[in-house]
């Protein structure tokens, strides 16, 4: 509880501070004329992509040198009220996933239907994970351990906006996640761990099993100037094959909530996320399956960025530093809590937006835990990131 | 023949130059709400192609009017189109009789994201600027959007294209 005082402290000091966000228009795009406007308006396809290349150095340790991930974005209009959009991913190179692919059909201004692979409003990260959209080369640590991004389901739902009142608002019923498979023997083999909690059990869409309905939410408020506030909750039952369903603790209860706020003012930046994850029925499902799956599941950062270019100047140069604390073992049921998981990263380092859409990145991490020894490498990054 | 084809062809863009029916709608329910009037005319103010050739904005589809009511002028309305990322938005300016910006509204938004900047309260910023005002700056003057940042810079833009045009077409002595 004192923790959560401290971040809602934290964040209530850092508003004066302000959000980072960034300029990904190409210039000339902005301009368009009556006849490009006919070509362009309301149909046709969008071609887009996004990447990263980074370096990770570990201190004394082997360094690594990947191109994380590759997306290409596919959309098309078919008229003005129907679009499908899709993001195809390549990770690592050489594994191949879709991140998104869904139909956006608008029934009103202001609001759509949608359906298909979707993306789990929950934090900032899992939504706007374009690498040019945050500081650092990787994403937070919540954002990967305790939000599992990237996290998307295949489900149906809502999105609107409310202008006289700035408030933007989703809802979706989506499949769940997966908690466990069978092992052929009667028994089940578990997919969620201790380490990263939730993580493995992401289905993407891959014939996906489906068993009951989860619940996601989330509320944007942007009506106070520079800031935007977000508020998200997450409710459902994991999913489990129907010949291992009936074994007590193949599947959990999970409620998740997120609360979310960025600012921004001239050169300054600030953006922090809390989420909080109660799981239900996790000493069954340790049981079944010998895993060390915490009961809770917690985590916040808190970030600070200035720009050292003037604010008029086309490129900008963001120093920044981040602070998180996370822990997949906030609580234990029947497990003791392992404190290797209740992690610290303190994060500082440099953007650099070339262009709108290209940034070069360089930091350092002071990586901490809780064990005696708070035995976690720090390491060096660098990044190379596009999008448009 | 071919003659034939490129003055069908000319007929059919020109034609589709006007504005559709359905955002015009909604530009009308807007300024009928703002006036508070029910009754109203769109007088559409023609700008020479040559001039239009020159401003960024757009005035080659009947999208700049004056409104009246009852004989009495209200004021100058303009219907404009931005880009944001992937997509076009439309949008409705109200000016009153010396060109000072008393409205705007996004009318349609066709994109997932940046859809905030039909925020009433975030377009407020624009009231009160007019053609005599300075460049809008992005992050400066004009305040930005988390998750918007694209949308926020293309309306920005855009109203600075149109307080620019616009002083143009005064300068010409147009109105």
């Amino acid at each position: 509880m004192k923790k959560i005082i401290f971040f809602v402290a934290v964040m209530g000091i850092s508003s004066s501070f302000a959000q980072n966000i960034n300029d990904t228009i190409p210039e000339d795009s902005r301009y368009v004329n009556s006849a490009q406007r006919l070509l362009s308006q309301n149909q046709g396809i969008t071609l887009g992509a996004y990447g990263e290349i980074t370096y990770n150095q570990p201190e004394s340790d082997n360094g690594e040198l990947d191109i994380q991930r590759m997306v290409v974005l596919l959309g098309y209009n078919f008229n003005n009220k129907v679009q499908f959009i899709s993001e195809i991913e390549f990770e690592h190179v050489e594994e191949v996933f879709v991140e998104q692919a869904f139909i956006n059909y608008s029934v009103a201004d202001n609001v759509s239907l949608r359906g298909g692979l979707m993306l789990v409003p929950m934090g900032i990260v899992n939504e706007y994970h374009e690498p040019t959209t945050f500081n650092g080369t990787e994403r937070p640590a919540i954002d990967g351990n305790i939000v599992p991004t990237t996290w998307r389901e295949i489900g149906v739902g809502v999105s609107g906006r409310i202008p006289a009142v700035s408030l933007g608002y989703q809802a979706y019923i989506f499949n769940g996640f997966k908690s466990t498979v069978s092992d052929n023997e009667g028994g089940a083999i578990g997919l969620l761990k201790g380490s990263n909690g939730l993580r493995g059990g992401r289905q993407k869409g891959i014939q996906s099993t489906v068993d009951s309905p989860t619940l996601s939410t989330k509320l944007d408020y942007y009506g106070l100037p520079g800031l935007r506030i977000g508020l998200a909750g997450y409710f459902g039952k994991t999913q489990a094959e129907d010949e291992i369903e009936s074994l007590e603790g193949s599947t959990i209860g999970i409620s998740m909530i997120g609360l979310d706020a960025r600012y921004r003012y001239k050169k300054f930046s600030a953006r922090g996320s809390f989420i909080y994850a109660s799981l239900d029925d996790t000493k069954a499902y340790n049981d079944l399956t010998g895993k060390d799956l915490g009961s809770a599941l917690r985590g916040y950062y808190v970030e600070a960025a200035y720009n050292l270019l003037a604010t008029s100047a086309k490129q900008k140069l963001v120093a920044f530093t981040r602070y998180e604390n996370y822990d997949t073992h906030d609580k234990t049921d029947g497990i003791p809590s392992n404190d290797a998981y209740n992690r610290t990263d303190i994060t500082t380092g440099l953007s650099y937006h070339i262009a709108p859409g290209v940034v070069v990145k360089g930091d350092y991490q002071f990586r901490d835990n809780k064990t005696e020894d708070g035995n976690v490498k720090n390491r060096l990054n660098f990044g190379i990131g596009v999008w448009f | 023949m071919i003659k034939y084809f490129l003055i069908f062809s000319i007929l059919i863009i020109n034609s589709s130059f006007s504005i559709p029916a359905g955002i015009v709608k909604k530009a009308d329910k807007v300024i009928a709400k703002f006036y508070d009037v029910e009754n109203f005319k769109k007088e559409v103010i023609r700008i020479p192609q040559e001039i239009n050739e020159l401003t960024k904005s757009e005035f080659g589809d009947e999208n700049f009017f004056k409104i009246t009511s009852e004989n009495t002028f209200l004021g100058y309305g303009y219907i404009g189109s931005g880009r944001s990322k992937a997509a076009t938005f439309d949008y409705l300016v109200l000016f009153d009789s010396e060109l000072v910006i008393t409205k705007s509204k996004v009318l349609v938004y066709r994109e997932e994201y940046g859809g905030e900047i039909s925020s009433k309260r975030w377009l407020k910023q624009f009231d009160g600027k007019s053609t005599k005002s300075d460049e809008l700056r992005y992050n400066e003057d004009i305040i930005p959007i988390s998750g918007a940042t694209i949308s926020v810079r293309a309306m920005t833009q855009s109203m600075n294209d149109l307080l620019k045009s616009l002083a143009l077409i005064e300068q010409k002595n147009i109105l």
